[in-house]
């Protein structure tokens, strides 16, 4: 019985592969060696070599499963191109969004592809450090990941001299909590320096100034997951997963009146299929999907045939971000949507800059003002100026990708929103407020 | 040359001629857009909201950044809580007219610092042996003060300053970002782990989401 949701036969598994070999003790060393785990450093240490290794990352096209799509290959170059007595490479474990909890399933599943990744990013970048961050809601995954880390110890995968290399690598676990934010890169290696959570400008990117101004590889547990795979298997066929526009699969967190679960597809695999898998939207009409969390964006059901990749969802307003694709039905308001995920966003900015403080608090008292009855004629028009101002001036991504939900149901439901503004109806029948607000019979003041 | 009649006059409408063929300096903003240095975020200000009171939360963000430590500041915090001050006191408004007695040599009482109460400290000494003093530990270090002491009294905060030589603003800054660290004492009859605040919220935008979908709260997340 595995945790996640089965997939089509012939859709290859990449990250959770190895999952059912382990079902019986996912945190048992011999049993993963059995199945193939460290097969990959073995091969990067003895063959590759550091240059070889992030030769072969960069051709598989590999990007980043954390939501921007960063190519893997190049950050590991930059990473190493910085000469310095010290560098980190960091597994971002965190699962911001509280909807999604793919990195902890992964973690919780095949542990030993993580930190395998994670032993070869630090080996290709020539870091002595690396730091596994993830949450700290649970205590007993924590103590599972720490017994497996020196269990990996022990046995000479990590450690002084790792497999009789004399390359250094040491990993330490190390849980945070206490914030939304912790998910972004800058955020997480403020926490970890032990400072205040908030992100900080890039450039310089963290590959040249990261944790304690050192240059630092932060990647998400699914790209490192990845990693070994495409050494033991080889780049071209890594490649071959997928659409062309992004390599290899990804895991997503499906919701929907169905039911859901977390799901590894290719990347570029239709919306549509992404509902299939899900349970479909019932016996309800889909009436939207929302895409990438809480910063995602509000896609029409007409375009269930976008693939669910980096490039193609971020023309379409919405972007991978956290890994969570949910499915809304007819009883679904996009007004009341968009301002329930906008509030959210504000009320988890840092409060560092003023698109961040400010901004994204106005954009969301917009929308409860249009949700609530009492818009004014011209707040379409001020969502975009203002969303325009965040997105130029933002510092982080956050700000970015918290217009999207407003924005993106400007762009694809502005008949929704008007009969909300125009005519004080919600054609949901969600939003109560709005007819007392308008007076039950009279139309709503112009 | 004095004594020639209007030369002065020449000379200066000479200067605007000039001038006036010369290219404009003024930029036509918002028209046309200036190149900012990319850490440009506005200009600072200390505003004041509708009721006449300092929008300034005493958040000490502003020192904690200024790299020439020039800002100095003392107030009550956020939430009313208790004083706090960041910089040498004779710097600070409220605090002026006593820092001529201060510089006189005679002991002056200091009644900011008795705003807080004294903690016994031997439980955090302990802690801060066991982080061999490391200011790089301030996380672990907080979180192992509030496990010790149910929260982080100031006086705690204000003794590991003290003794990892980390700024007090910084430790500040870190203490009341994370929101399972508290700055005050639980209150007795709801005492939930403080890792709850946050876990708390996430709930809610969960059950929040799932009530917007009309999807049946509790399903599989
Ligand atoms: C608000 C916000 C939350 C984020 N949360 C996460 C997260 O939970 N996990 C994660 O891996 N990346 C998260 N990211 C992305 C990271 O900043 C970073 O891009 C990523 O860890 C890099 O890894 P990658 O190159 O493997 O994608 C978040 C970014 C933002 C702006
Ligand atoms: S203390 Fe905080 S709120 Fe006050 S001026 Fe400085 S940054 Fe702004
Ligand atoms: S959330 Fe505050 S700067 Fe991005």
């Amino acid at each position: 019985m595995s945790i996640f949701l089965e997939t089509p036969r012939d859709w290859p598994l990449v990250l959770t592969g190895r999952a059912g070999a382990l079902a019986a003790d996912p945190f048992d060393l011999d049993a993963a060696v059995a199945a193939g785990a460290f097969d990959a450093l073995r091969r990067v240490v003895r063959d590759l070599g550091a240059t070889g290794t992030i030769a072969t990352i960069a051709v598989s096209g590999l990007r980043g499963r954390g939501g921007a799509g960063m190519p893997t290959g190049e950050k590991w170059r930059a990473a190493a191109s910085h000469d310095t007595g010290q560098r980190y490479v960091v597994a971002n474990g965190y699962d911001a969004d509280p909807g999604v909890h793919a990195s902890a399933a992964l973690l919780g599943a095949d542990p030993w592809t993580v930190i395998e990744g994670l032993a070869i990013a630090a080996f290709a970048t020539g870091a002595t450090e690396a730091i596994l961050a993830l949450r700290a809601d649970d205590p007993a995954l924590v103590a599972m990941l720490e017994g497996a880390v020196l269990a990996a110890e022990e046995a000479g995968f990590l450690g002084d001299d790792v497999l009789g290399s004399g390359h250094r690598v040491i990993v330490s676990v190390r849980p945070v909590q206490g914030a939304y934010m912790l998910g972004e890169e800058t955020v997480l290696l403020r926490a970890l320096e032990g400072r205040r959570g908030q992100p900080e400008q890039q450039p310089p990117y963290t590959t040249e100034r990261g944790l304690w101004d050192r240059p630092t590889v932060v990647n998400n547990v699914q790209t490192l997951a990845t990693v070994p795979w495409i050494i033991r298997e080889g780049a071209e066929r890594f490649t071959a997963i997928g659409d062309g526009t992004g390599a290899g699969t990804i895991l997503v967190q499906l919701r929907g009146p169905e039911g859901g679960g977390i799901a590894e597809v290719p990347m570029g695999t239709p919306l549509r299929a992404l509902v299939d898998l899900a349970g479909g939207s019932g016996r309800r009409p889909l009436k939207a999907l929302l895409v990438g969390g809480p910063t995602g964006g509000i896609l029409p059901a007409d375009l269930l045939d976008t693939p669910y990749a980096f490039d193609a969802l971020r023309a379409a307003g919405a972007h991978i971000g956290s890994g969570s694709v949910v499915i809304a039905d007819d009883r679904a308001c996009v007004v009341d949507l968009a301002r329930l995920l906008t509030r959210f966003a504000a009320d988890q900015a840092c409060g560092k800059t003023i698109p961040c403080r400010i901004g994204l608090r106005r954009l969301s008292e917009i929308g409860d003002r249009i949700a609530e009855g009492r818009p004014r004629p011209a707040d379409p028009d001020l969502i975009a100026d203002l969303a325009h101002d965040i997105v130029a001036s933002a510092l982080c991504d956050h700000e970015r990708l918290a217009v999207l939900p407003l924005t993106s149901g400007l762009r694809y439901f502005r008949s929704e929103i008007d009969d909300h503004l125009l005519r004080s109806t919600c054609p949901a029948g969600v939003c109560t407020t709005i007819t007392v607000a308008a007076g039950a019979t009279t139309p709503g003041p112009l | 040359m004095s004594f020639i009649p209007g030369i002065g006059l020449v000379r200066g409408m000479s200067l605007t001629l000039r001038r006036f063929f010369q290219p404009k300096a003024t930029i036509r903003w918002p028209e046309e857009k200036a190149d900012v240095a990319p850490k440009f975020r506005g200009r600072l200000q200390l505003l004041y909201d509708e009721y006449g009171t300092l929008k300034c939360e005493t958040c000490f963000q502003c020192a904690q950044a200024c790299p020439i430590e020039c800002i100095d500041m003392g107030g009550i915090d956020t939430k009313g809580r208790f004083h706090v001050h960041w910089g040498p006191p004779e710097t600070y408004g409220e605090r002026r007219e006593e820092s001529a007695l201060r510089r006189s040599g005679r002991p002056v009482a200091d009644p900011m610092y008795e705003h807080y109460e004294s903690v016994d400290l031997v439980a955090l000494d302990g802690i801060l042996e066991a982080h061999d003093f490391d200011p790089k530990d301030m996380l672990a270090i907080l979180e192992e003060t509030q496990a010790a002491y149910g929260y982080l009294p100031v006086a705690a905060l204000k003794h590991i300053s003290r003794i990892t030589g980390a700024w007090y603003a910084t430790i500040y800054g870190t203490a009341t970002y994370y929101r399972h660290l508290r700055l005050e004492p639980p209150a007795a009859d709801t005492a939930a782990p403080a890792g709850e605040a946050q876990r708390g919220i996430e709930a809610g935008y969960r059950s929040a989401l799932d009530a917007a979908l009309g999807h049946v709260s509790g399903c599989p997340s």
